[in-house]
């Protein structure tokens, strides 16, 4: 049916609404066609559901799209019997519903692409969905008692003696009504804009440079002199502020808007499932319901697009492996419909998905087994497999429990695909289930567009970022609060015990110490776990964006990304699902300590290697005063120490440590850049028990050094 | 035996011959000689005792050691990670990818380059590496030797370098960190 060409161009708008507000009567049909819902509500639903329909035919024949008008017409002769009398909708009138939307939209697209002459006349196609239609009165009487009679005009009117419905008064978005960006120019701006909020950053860096110039002139004893001079600095402090808060809200505009344009909530992605969920269960003759957490949470479309393929498989993997028969459930005391629950959270950059089921469980065994048959693994190799590994069988290719291939699944491709697609986007899934319980299935994925607000903690010398989603509160320790065990610490909170976690010791950066009285105790919260995380100091709050790390560090499971602070330096956000993760940190390992006071990042690092691949545990400090600082809590069994640092240099450290009683006999070895015999017997002078050349070091000397130093002072003690 | 003497033509002709075959010989010389003055660009830097280079076209940038942020929990060769032109790039030490024990003095540089795999990373270097040539025919016969990421090259005046090949090198390791996943 040709659809005038004037008005050719709001068809494509159409066919878009069209699809929305199919979706909308989808959900509602899902919603009728469930146990338990009020009167009210059911009236709620039928009055929107009656509004929907007619929208539709009354754009689509405001449109000359009479065929699509005529289908609507249909639904609501199908509609009419039970709006009279409110009542759960009966599955074969949803059935016949869900089948005219899906006819529906095929044509409404049809119609945008241009084909609309080559569909084929509707009549065939409606007098179909009229004989599947249960007859009015006995559609009526399906859904429950009757307590009115449908109305006979309009369950039977024939369309043509329907009037012309009148036309809406909103028309579809003229299709040049915007612009066509390519995903490209967006994200470039996104990146420009992030720039800014950097800029942003900077100027408030600047500020705080000009306070401290205009103090530094007030403690001159040039008070007078300087007066002028302060004054002007104050007022270009003050404008260089009001300026900075300017760009802000500036950045805050132009973020919401980019994001409002490249993103779109999850649920544009999820409620289609819905529709899914109900016709595979009804297929397999099971009962199913889609629970959604967390659907408003907006996210880049492309990466909407890119997911979509995967939870489709997860949701279908559910329904298909993971619920039992309902038979089957009641016997096994669950209720006869399964429950899947999709939940969504954004913390920082990352993106948390979760599929669950309240499903039989995997059942191992039966993996093993599979996986043997189909040649995945060896007998010796599916024995040898832990509970993990066998549950990791799971994601590879070729791998099925079906022996039959169904439309469904059995063809071995599946949840291989599912991880290949989430490590295509730089995310990571895992699985756990417990038999007779249910299964989930957790995605992890990195998301990289917009700011989000970060508190910035620092332990030792290093700052490190988390997001603020994940801090429920800021304490400062208090003796009467806190339980210390053998073991480790637990914080009294709102009437919990939650395990302190010393971020210090976590990141290896110290050895483990229970809080000292007042100092900081993040309360951090993911997945339902909480832990006391005792900081050395709290930096305050910054709004930052947060980019995916390099590959070479992408995998270490403590961080989720970076972000540029205002002077240019990045700072590492920590990730709270690794922070509340129950660790080793508790076991206490015997192993030599070795302490690297070097203000070369890189001769540190390279000192560590060689130390740790010696059987060390290595802790690091940049410079002198810091490491007198770690020697006060913590022990060491050798002290490599660079000669030549600034402040304090090695033979002045080696004098303070054998003034100290608990370190007058500690090992020291120098390492310098010196390589003359003037050099080395100045160190050894000052106190070293060791010397060695950067270049003596680069020859792999070190850690053959360590070991006589500490060897030779061992004899003598 | 009666001598013919040639005709002008023909003396003309055998003169054109072998004018032609000395233009011919001299042009196969040139074309040898261009052979074998195809050279290779590289970035050549000391490390430890010996000389290192990478191939100029790796090389983006050269920066100050200043502004890395140290990742704890890394593999041991990270020495951090640093921002470059709006990336987040990790900092590599050399010696350490290597199996190097150290420099002979503290690095100052971090050299800039592609993977070549697309990605970027930063290398510690002790001194900003000089610009020179290998021949190009060293450097294929020294990939065809070569089995790891470095391959022994000899300059025109026979000094030994050691050409790191970056794209043997990442593919040779595993990335992520002590504790990964």
């Amino acid at each position: 049916m040709p659809v005038d060409p004037l008005l050719q161009g709001l068809v494509a708008g159409f066919a878009v609404e069209a699809q929305e507000v199919v979706q909308k009567v989808t959900m509602d049909l899902l919603e009728l066609e469930r146990d338990g819902l009020e009167t009210d509500a059911l009236s709620k639903l039928y009055v929107r559901l009656g509004r929907h329909l007619h929208t539709l035919k009354g754009s689509a024949a405001s449109l000359g799209m009479q065929d699509l008008s005529d289908i609507a017409h249909k639904l609501e002769d199908a509609l009419a019997p039970l709006k009279a009398n409110p009542q759960k909708m009966p599955r074969p009138v949803v059935d016949v519903l869900l089948h005219g939307l899906d006819l529906f939209l095929l044509r409404a697209q049809a119609h945008a692409d241009g084909r609309g002459d080559a569909l084929p006349d509707p009549a065939a196609a409606l007098a179909q969905l009229v004989a599947d239609a249960p007859p009015p009165e006995e559609a009526a009487a399906m859904g429950g008692p009757a307590t009115a009679a449908p109305e006979p005009a309009a369950a039977t009117s024939p369309v043509a003696a329907e009037p012309a419905p009148l036309p809406t008064p909103e028309l579809p978005e003229s299709a040049d009504a915007g612009w066509r960006v390519s995903a490209r120019q967006v994200t470039s701006l996104m990146r420009e804009v992030e720039r800014l909020r950097e800029v942003r950053l900077r100027f408030e860096e600047r500020g705080r440079e000009l306070d401290r110039v205009a103090t530094l002139l007030a403690r001159q004893g040039l008070l007078a002199e300087t007066a002028e001079a302060r004054s002007l600095l104050a007022g270009t402090a003050r404008t260089l502020r009001t300026d900075g808060e300017e760009t802000g809200d500036i950045v805050e505009a132009l973020e919401e808007g980019l994001k409002a344009i490249t993103t779109r909530p999850v649920r544009t992605i999820l409620d289609p499932l819905q529709r899914m969920v109900r016709d595979l269960s009804r297929q397999l003759g099971k009962e199913a319901r889609l629970s959604v957490v967390g659907s408003e949470v907006s996210l880049d479309r492309r990466l909407l697009e890119k997911l979509q393929g995967a939870l489709v498989h997860l949701l279908r993997n559910a329904v298909d492996h993971g619920l039992e028969m309902p038979a089957e459930r009641e016997r096994a005391g669950k209720h006869h419909e399964g429950a899947l629950t999709m939940r969504v959270e954004q913390q920082g950059n990352l993106l948390y998905l979760e599929c669950a089921d309240d499903g039989a469980g995997i059942d191992l065994d039966k993996v093993r087994k599979v996986a043997e048959s189909r040649g995945l693994v060896t007998a010796e190799e599916a024995a040898r497999l832990n509970e993990n590994q066998a549950r990791d069988l799971i994601f590879r290719p070729g791998f099925s429990t079906r022996t039959d291939v169904t439309d469904t699944s059995g063809r071995g491709v599946g949840l291989d695909a599912v991880r290949a697609s989430v490590e295509s986007l730089q995310g990571r899934i895992e699985v756990a289930s417990t038999p007779g319980q249910g299964t989930r299935f957790m995605l992890t994925l990195p998301v990289d567009l917009g700011s989000s607000p970060v508190l910035v903690v620092r332990v030792l010398e290093q700052l490190v970022g988390l997001p603020m989603l994940a801090v429920e509160a800021t304490q400062l320790a208090r003796a009467d609060a806190l339980r210390l065990g053998k073991r480790r610490a637990h914080w009294e909170y709102q009437g919990q015990l939650l395990p302190v976690v010393d971020l210090g010791a976590r990141l290896g950066l110290r050895a483990l110490t229970p809080p000292a009285e007042g100092q900081p105790l993040l309360i951090v919260q993911s997945g339902g776990k909480r832990v006391a995380l005792a900081v050395d100091a709290v930096v305050g709050d910054r709004d930052l964006v947060i980019r995916p790390l390099p590959s070479e560090v992408r995998d270490v499971p403590a961080w989720q990304g970076a972000a540029t602070l205002s002077r240019g330096e990045l700072l590492l956000i920590c990730r709270p699902d690794w922070l509340v993760t129950d660790t080793a940190q508790a076991q206490v390992v015997a192993q030599r300590r070795a302490l690297v006071v070097d203000d070369s990042l890189t001769a540190r690092a390279l000192h560590r290697a060689m130390l740790e691949a010696g059987g060390f545990t290595v802790h690091l400090a940049a410079s002198g005063a810091r490491a007198l600082d770690r020697l006060q809590t913590d022990t060491y069994d050798v002290v490599i120490c660079d000669l030549d640092m600034e402040e304090m240099d090695g033979t002045q450290l080696i004098a303070k440590l054998r003034e100290r009683r608990e370190t007058a006999s500690l090992p020291v070895i120098l390492v310098s850049a010196h390589d003359s015999a003037a050099a080395r017997e100045r160190g050894l002078a000052a106190g070293a028990d060791g010397y060695l050349s950067k270049r003596e070091c680069a020859a792999g000397r070190l850690l053959a050094e360590v070991l006589d130093v500490m060897s030779r002072r061992g004899n003598r003690a | 035996m009666k001598v013919t003497p040639r005709t002008m033509e023909e003396a003309q002709e055998a003169e054109a011959r072998e004018l032609l075959e000395r233009r011919a010989s001299r042009l196969r010389e040139q074309g040898e000689a261009a052979v074998e003055e195809a050279v290779h660009w590289i970035a050549e830097f000391p490390l430890g005792e010996e000389r290192y280079a990478l191939s100029l076209e790796t090389l983006r940038a050269a920066l100050p050691l200043k502004m890395v942020s140290p990742v704890p929990l890394s593999a041991p060769h990270v020495v951090g990670v640093l921002r470059f032109q709006g990336q987040v790039l990790a900092a590599l030490s050399l010696a350490s990818l290597l199996g190097g024990h150290g420099w002979r003095q503290d690095p100052a540089v971090l050299l800039v380059v592609d993977r070549g795999d697309g990605e970027l990373c930063a290398l510690d270097c002790e001194a900003i590496p000089r610009p020179t040539t290998v021949p190009m025919s060293a450097v294929e016969a020294a990939r065809v030797r070569a089995e790891g990421p470095v391959m022994e090259v000899f300059t025109q005046d026979r000094q030994l370098i050691h050409l790191i090949d970056l794209k043997r090198l990442f593919a040779s390791r595993g990335t992520g960190g002590r504790h990964a996943r």
